[in-house]
């Protein structure tokens, strides 16, 4: 500036100096530091110098006029004057445009490059303000942005209710404020809100002690648009990567699953064919050594029994891999319920342990005249023999291992059969109960309970509060009773 | 930051407020009295100038004293030393020291923040009051060179003394009151309702209106052109100094300056 208003008291010297008039060629000097002005400072650099150019050359213009009226040389000088103005103004203003496109451009590109990095919405809005305080020359700058129902500030503490800027996150409308309530110079404040699909996501305000003009606010409500596209690329974009992330860490729990699965299947097929192969290695030695070999009646007669029991065991185990087909399906078990006597059942069953074991007394106990039931029979064979195998195998040898039949009584009337076995070991409690349980599973249509010993009844007591049931497992103990499986047939 | 925490509310008051128009309705009256009287040769001439000194000046600085929401006795104060002033000055030269007591009564509200509205008693800056300096100098340079050169009207020195008189009496009066009401009341309040420019306008086209209307001033064809030209000049220039500095004191001083200037010339 103070080179400006150098150069034209140097050119108004020169003039004087020069003293050949009004139309002295050396007034085109002024454009020099006329256009300077307009460049460096805008329209209003550029008037102030036009306006300065005037004056000072008006004392040489206008006694030319006063003298000689509108002569060539005065109406030369009344010609720069106008040039003089028109230069200075226009080209402040095409600077002036100028320099707020470009300003806008690089706002665009501060907008993108702040928002670029994935960051809180938080940091990413304080981020936001810096960069567009630079750019907006602004004395105060906020930023406020919806994050579900809490709002993000940047430049202040919280937004108050009947704010400004509560008003334009309201209405959706920019609000030029031009009074801000400062004592001293006016002050001007301007919001906008920041749109995205149509609705404000948040707000930019903005104060300055001076002029916010009409060009201003229009490029602060483009600004404010499209910061609010920007951050709603910014919420899209880290929604995305989330979305990306949840997946990767899904498919990666899924395929960790399906490996887990394919192990167990893999075990399930090695166990299954060992299962398998058992019986039947049995059964072709023993077939083998009948067609091979001429064998006494009696030895022919116990061979042949010991194929059929093996017969029976894989028969088992085939009946068990379809009721696990079926149920993996989610079908029940296929059951071929028939009215049956219990009490014979038992005895075929006890009959064959009592064939096969020599370590333990197998006796029975059975209510005399007891009524039909309704069961499959290979399904209650198989439970009964489950439950007798599991008493022997987990009773110490030379303990008996009675095995009985009672009419039993349930809570809402209703009759049944209860069939139940008891071993003289109570250490074996728990894992009996285990395998009750497995059985369980196994004879589904039949229901079994068990009774715990001492000290598993204590604990379950606690839990249930079940005072009674302690009480009675107590009374089991004084008198010196194993404790015993049970399993239930309607 | 204003926008967030403070309540907004659109401004309901309008441009005019808390105009004293009670006051402005006795000056008027009391004016018109006077001229009344001294036209049917009642009262001496002198009385009718001693009354529109006080109605027109008292006039603005009661009104811009009112808009700043002082006391209400301030701008009676104000009217009541500018009319003792007015009437003292016509006892001689020296009489007119007495209009320092409006600018003294101004200084002392400004002192005791009072006048903070009117950008009186706020911080300015050096730079600002030499910018004042300059614009004044400046109008004052071109209206002394141009006045010569177009119009042949020279500085005098034969008439320092009346000179002196007429520059105590803008310090005190004319100045005095023309910037409080036209910049710092006027130009303030339009400036906070609309931009700059309009503002401006509004308060320098009232500014050129008041001494268009002054019959003090020479009803000659080129001195009243040369006198709009000036005064829109110096108003505006006196706008922007207010609204960049937020302080009233270089636009006093760049009118102190521009009429100082003035007064050395003999225009009569």
């Amino acid at each position: 500036m103070r080179l400006v208003a150098a150069a034209l008291v140097a050119v108004t010297a020169l003039i004087a100096l020069e003293d050949s008039g009004p139309a002295s060629l050396l007034r085109h000097a002024y454009l020099v530091p006329v256009l300077a002005a307009a460049l460096r400072f805008g329209v209003v650099g550029g008037g102030l110098a036009s306006a300065a150019a005037m004056l000072l050359s008006a004392p040489v213009v206008l006694p030319e006029i006063e003298r000689s009226g509108l002569t060539t040389e005065a109406i030369e000088g009344l010609v720069t004057f106008a040039v003089l103005g028109l230069v200075g103004v226009l080209s402040g203003v095409l600077r002036g445009r100028l320099g707020r496109h470009r300003r806008r451009y690089e706002i665009l590109v501060t907008i993108q490059r702040t928002l670029a990095d994935e960051a809180p919405l938080d940091l990413s809005l304080a981020r936001l303000r810096a960069a567009l305080a630079d750019r907006l020359r602004v004395d105060e700058i906020a930023l406020v942005a919806c994050d579900g129902e809490r709002l993000a500030v940047a430049g202040g503490a919280r937004v108050a209710d009947r704010s400004l800027v509560a008003r334009v996150l309201a209405t959706g409308e920019p609000v030029f404020v031009s009074d801000a309530g400062a004592r001293g110079r006016a002050r001007r404040a301007f919001a906008t809100p920041l749109m995205s699909r149509g609705r404000a996501v948040g707000v930019l305000a903005v104060e300055r002690t001076g002029e916010i003009s009409v060009g201003e606010r229009v490029a602060l409500e483009a600004v404010g648009a499209h910061v609010g596209v920007a951050l709603e690329n910014a919420r899209l974009v880290s929604c995305q990567r989330r979305f990306a992330a949840e997946l990767e860490e899904r498919v990666t729990a899924a395929r960790r699953e399906l490996e887990e699965l394919d192990r167990a299947k893999s075990a399930f097929v090695a166990i299954a064919s060992h299962e398998l192969r058992t019986p039947l290695t049995a059964l072709q030695g023993f077939s083998e050594i009948l067609a091979l070999r001429r064998l006494p009646p009696e030895e022919v007669t116990r061979l042949a029994e010991v194929m059929r029991r093996e017969a029976r065991r894989l028969g088992r185990i085939v009946s068990d891999l379809l009721d696990l087909s079926r149920i993996e399906r989610g079908l029940e078990p296929a059951l071929c319920r028939v009215p049956l006597e219990i009490e014979p059942t038992i005895e075929a069953t006890v009959d064959l342990f009592r064939q096969g074991t020599a370590t333990h007394l197998i006796t029975t106990e059975c209510e005399p005249s007891l009524p039909l039931v309704a069961a499959d029979p290979d399904a209650l064979e198989r439970v009964l023999t489950n439950l007798i195998s599991n008493a022997i195998k987990y009773s110490p040898t030379g303990s008996s291992v009675p095995r009985g039949c009672a009419r039993a009584r349930r809570r809402g009337g209703d009759r049944g059969r209860r069939c139940r076995a008891r071993h003289s070991d109570r250490g074996v409690a728990a894992r009996l109960r285990a395998l009750l349980s497995g059985a369980r599973c196994r004879g589904r249509g039949a229901r079994h309970r068990h009774r715990p010993g001492r000290r598993e009844g204590a604990r379950r007591g606690s839990r249930r509060n079940g005072a009674r049931r302690q009480h009675a497992d107590d009374r089991h103990a004084r008198d010196g009773r194993s404790p015993r499986a049970e399993r239930s047939v309607p | 930051m204003w926008a967030l925490d403070q309540p907004y509310a659109p401004r309901a008051d309008h441009l005019l407020a808390d105009t004293p128009l009670a006051l402005l309705a006795a000056l008027a009256v009391g004016a018109g009295t006077a001229a009344v009287l001294v036209e049917l040769a009642v009262l001496p001439p002198h009385v009718s100038r001693v009354a529109g000194v006080t109605a027109a000046h008292g006039a603005l600085l009661a009104t811009a004293l009112a808009w700043a929401r002082v006391s209400a006795a301030s701008p009676v104060i104000a009217v009541a030393l500018i009319g003792l002033a007015a009437a003292v000055s016509q006892l001689g030269v020296l009489g007119s020291l007495a209009y320092l007591g409006p600018a003294l009564w101004v200084g002392f509200l400004s002192a005791r923040g009072r006048l903070t509205s009117l950008g009186l008693g706020t911080p300015v800056s050096l730079g600002r009051v030499a910018a004042g300096v300059l614009v004044g100098t400046g109008l004052s340079g071109h209206l002394l060179v141009s006045a010569s050169r177009t119009l042949g009207v020279h500085i005098r020195v034969d008439h320092a003394a009346e000179a002196l008189a007429a520059i105590a009496y803008d310090v005190g009066a004319n100045v005095l009151a023309g910037e409080c009401f036209f910049r710092g009341a006027l130009f303030n309040r339009a400036e906070r309702r609309w931009s700059f420019a309009a503002a401006s306008t509004v308060a320098t086209s009232a500014y050129l209106l008041r001494y268009l209307v002054d019959p003090l001033l020479p009803k000659s064809v080129e001195l009243m052109i040369g006198a709009v030209f000036y005064l829109a000049l110096l108003g505006a220039m006196n706008c922007w100094l207010l609204s960049s500095s937020g302080s009233l004191v270089p636009g006093l001083v760049s009118a102190s300056i521009f009429f100082a200037a003035y007064r050395t010339l003999g225009v009569r």
